[in-house]
């Protein structure tokens, strides 16, 4: 159960942080100040982070490796401080860069304009990128600290392997006052090369605790409302929520999309800003059914402000994956159901169900032990496209020719994704086949054409 | 690409100094690239080759050698020796003129450049490689009364493999044809290569006419190092007697055994200021130099490893054995070592702090790992003995 929002605890919490006073010389204090203001809950990773730059014109450490999960402002700390110390620094994400060329691309032209970039060769390599940069830096010397931001540094590992150690010494090949900082979600360990590198300074940047996530999340409140009305909003949602997602930008997502309606008793005069309970009553079964649709993106943020607006009850709203309903063919339904069929059964079973005069036989007896778990918990087995036709037969009542269309059939379901091939060796003596449909969606294909799969299942015999 | 870009090597200022003593002198003579005019213990084969040339030569035919041997044992030199005395004959009159051509495979950045090559050495004119196999296709090919016997020299044949073997081939064909005068000696490591690596119809063009170059011998070494030191009195004789027993029974490898001796002279210097002994290179400074040349560093290594590392290096070996296999995973051997700590007495790592020490040792050589990103599930083997890494941790 969801508790009642406590107040007072984030105000000291607020009033707390403000008496931080960071120090640090060699950056205007003032700028130093609004910096930690902006950037709340985070002042010992911004201490540290300023005590590993030192002053602007000291040589920092080569690389710093940031880590930490999704939304717990590495990209952000990082990037606030480079800005409003209007230190030079080059921000890339990894993501875009699909060869290393446009890494030494965009590097090349934060630092020393575009027409340096312009100098590098069509298919730079990193000997073409630390001579230009030499060359460059010679030039025009840093009289400050240059760095270089690299967002999402695990697709560093997967381009030119010589490009993350490089990275990592970089300071020396250039001999330049130049610092990589790398911000990763992933540790450390995974990125190591096998041949060794230069370790770089790990630093943690740890997850927002609860206390936090309410500190940042109120600080958008609403202008037309009280900051303590927000804050007890916001206590609501991460009573619901805590539990499932501790992810800023989600988090806040939520907050913006439900709160409209934590205010609709309000607008309609049926309770005051100080009845917490009668609000908390009013938003908590919504925020629950938030959680099952918007959260899972069956329904989209649109959506699902419009059904605020409509008073439509959210189970009228057809989901996403309520949609997962295919039209298809008549014998087509019958081959994806001898296609699961083959799939969740074991072989051995096949002339108990499909053959008329089978003797009596018992499940537990002739059953090999592995058999004997169940197959949907296994996942689907490969068949022989043979047992197939030969289900498909025994379950489609009429008499079928195997015709073209019914072959062809089969491999446009393959290309609907409703079967899938294994082993790609032979296309057409004896191919093997996977079914790759769930058991909700060939219970509805069967119900469409009146056939009991369950009773035709192994494991729920 | 851009001229700053391109490697050059630094030209030499002063002139190479003069050697001083008689060590300095002993090492300017045993240096490597100071070939001697005649190569000792290798007369007969050069008298083969000599005879193949010559006979070549002056029939005006052409022809193919295959000369093989392991590294060290004298191939290039000798030939260098025949083709020089050749020459000399040639300005005596003795047998017609005839034209030189090397070209070495290890020297080509692609094995098609050898026609390129081989057009500039003899033409001086530039083509591109399929321009220049025409060339000289036609220029083999074809009649010419006054053409002079050419002799091409290709070391490291092995490394002119293409797949379809057409540079091999059409090295092999040229010599075969009526009118080309041409005589290929070529020279690489194994003996079977033309068996191993080539198709029927390129070797048997090569044709059977094989030399192989065995290596030297303990006396045969002791000679070469005498001869290159021709009366200077630097070595003991009981000293030369060890390096060339120590390399002979090795390799046999000529180069080998002078960068020894070479490094032997620099040991005495050294050692030489501090207590003035016969100022001979004496058994014991030999010794120093065979040690240093031939044992391995790898239990130098886990001797100078970490305490950490150590007991890693202890774990593995204990998780094999728990195993009765020569692999396992970091999970596996990370239990081993944490126990192992604790059993020292030593603060249980970290799992970070264990792949880093496990990844250290890794980029070292002393275990073989898996890429970095399976983490936990990486696969751990030995690079070296587990008696090695038992001899090295139980020294201390």
């Amino acid at each position: 159960m969801t508790r009642a929002p406590d107040v007072t605890r984030e105000q000291r919490g607020q009033t707390k942080r403000m008496s931080v006073r960071l120090q640090c010389p060699g950056y205007p204090e003032d700028t130093l100040r609004s910096l930690a203001d902006r950037l709340p809950c985070r002042d010992t990773q911004l201490e540290t982070l300023l005590q590993l730059m030192g002053q602007p014109d000291q040589y920092s450490y080569p690389s710093i490796f940031i880590y930490g999960h999704r939304a717990t402002g590495k990209s952000h700390v990082v990037l606030s401080v480079m800005k409003d110390l209007e230190l030079p620094h080059a921000s890339v994400d990894c993501v875009e860069c699909v060869s290393s060329g446009l890494l030494f691309h965009q590097v090349l032209s934060a630092f020393f304009g575009p027409d340096a970039a312009a100098l590098l060769p069509r298919c730079p390599s990193l000997s073409d990128f630390v001579r230009l940069y030499k060359q460059m830096s010679s030039n025009s010397p840093a009289t400050q600290t240059r760095y270089i931001i690299l967002d999402r540094a695990e697709r560093l590992r997967d381009m030119d392997f010589s490009l993350l150690p490089a990275l990592l010494r970089l300071q020396e090949l250039v001999s330049d006052n130049v610092t990589v900082i790398l911000l990763s979600e992933i540790v450390w360990e995974k990125f190591r090369p096998n041949t060794g590198c230069f370790e770089p300074l790990l630093f943690h940047f740890p997850d927002y605790s609860k206390a936090e996530l309410v500190q940042i999340l109120s600080w958008d409140h609403h202008p037309s409302y009280t900051p303590e009305l927000y804050a007890s909003y916001i206590n609501i949602l991460l009573g619901v929520f805590f539990s499932v997602c501790r992810d800023l930008r989600e988090l806040r997502h939520l907050a913006v999309l439900n709160f409209s309606k934590f205010c609709e008793p309000l607008e309609k005069g049926e309770a005051k800003e100080s009845d917490i309970h009668k609000l908390w009553k009013n938003i908590e079964p919504h925020l629950q059914r938030a959680m099952q649709t918007v959260y899972l993106r069956e329904v989209s943020s649109v959506q699902w402000e419009q059904q605020q607006m409509d008073e439509e009850a959210a189970t009228t709203l057809r989901v996403l994956s309520a949609h997962a309903h295919i039209e298809l063919p008549y014998y087509s339904k019958f081959l994806l159901i001898a296609a699961y069929l083959a799939s969740f059964n074991p072989a051995r079973t096949d002339r108990r169900f499909f053959l008329k005069s089978h003797g009596k036989i018992r499940k537990t007896n002739f059953l090999k032990k592995h058999e004997k778990t169940s197959n949907h918990l296994l996942g689907p087995k490969p068949f022989p496209l043979d047992r197939m036709m030969a289900i498909f037969y025994s379950v489609v009542d009429s008499r079928v020719a195997p015709t073209a269309s019914i072959f062809s059939q089969i491999s446009s379901l393959v290309t609907l994704q409703l079967l899938s091939q294994v082993g790609h060796d032979d296309q057409l003596d004896s191919p093997k086949y996977k079914c790759s449909v769930s058991l909700d969606f060939i219970l509805a294909i069967s119900r469409t054409v009146g056939f009991d799969v369950v009773k035709y299942l192994y494991d729920f015999l | 690409t851009p001229r700053h870009a391109t490697p050059s090597i630094p030209s030499r200022s002063a002139p190479a100094r003069k050697p001083g003593n008689v060590l300095e002198e002993a090492r300017t003579r045993l240096h490597v690239s100071s070939i001697p005019e005649s190569l000792p213990c290798r007369e007969q084969e050069f008298q083969d080759i000599y005879n193949f040339v010559e006979s070549k030569v002056i029939d005006g035919t052409g022809g193919c050698m295959y000369i093989s041997g392991v590294p060290g044992t004298g191939k290039t030199a000798t030939v260098h020796e025949v083709i020089r005395s050749l020459q000399q004959s040639a300005e005596q009159d003795e047998i017609p003129h005839f034209h030189f051509i090397e070209i070495n495979g290890m020297k080509m950045t692609d094995p098609h450049q050898a026609y390129v090559q081989i057009l500039q050495k003899l033409t001086d004119q530039k083509a591109t490689p399929d321009h220049a196999a025409a060339l000289l296709e036609k220029r083999f090919g074809a009649p010419a009364p006054k053409k002079e016997t050419t002799v091409l020299l290709v070391d490291e044949l092995d490394l002119l493999w293409t797949r379809k073997q057409n540079v091999m081939y059409n090295l092999f064909d040229w010599p075969t044809r009526r009118n080309a005068r041409l005589v290929v000696l070529t020279i690489a490591n194994t003996m079977d290569l033309p068996e191993r690596i080539m198709i029927n119809r390129v070797a048997s063009r090569l044709g059977l006419t094989r030399m192989s170059f065995q290596p030297y011998t303990f006396k045969q070494l002791q000679q070469i190092i005498t001869s290159r030191l021709n009366r200077l009195k630097a070595f003991e004789e009981d000293a030369l007697q060890l390096v060339s027993r120590k390399v002979a029974a090795l390799s046999g490898d000529a180069r080998r055994c002078l960068d020894i001796c070479r490094r032997a002279t620099e040991i005495c210097e050294h050692s030489g200021s501090q207590k003035n002994g016969s100022g001979l290179v004496g058994m014991s400074h030999v010794m120093e130099a065979l040690d240093e040349m031939f044992s391995s560093s790898y239990i130098a290594a886990i001797r100078c490893a970490s305490v950490q590392e150590q007991l890693f290096l202890r774990a593995v070996i204990a998780e094999f054995r728990r195993l009765g296999l020569e692999e396992a995973t970091f999970q596996q051997v990370f239990v081993q070592h944490q126990a192992l700590c604790r059993v020292e007495g030593l603060q249980p790592v970290s799992v970070s702090e264990g792949l880093a020490v496990c990844q250290r040792l890794g980029s070292c050589r002393l275990l073989l790992l898996e890429g970095s990103r399976l983490d936990l599930f990486l696969r751990i083997r030995l690079n070296v003995s587990q008696d090695d890494v038992l001899y090295a941790l139980k020294a201390d």
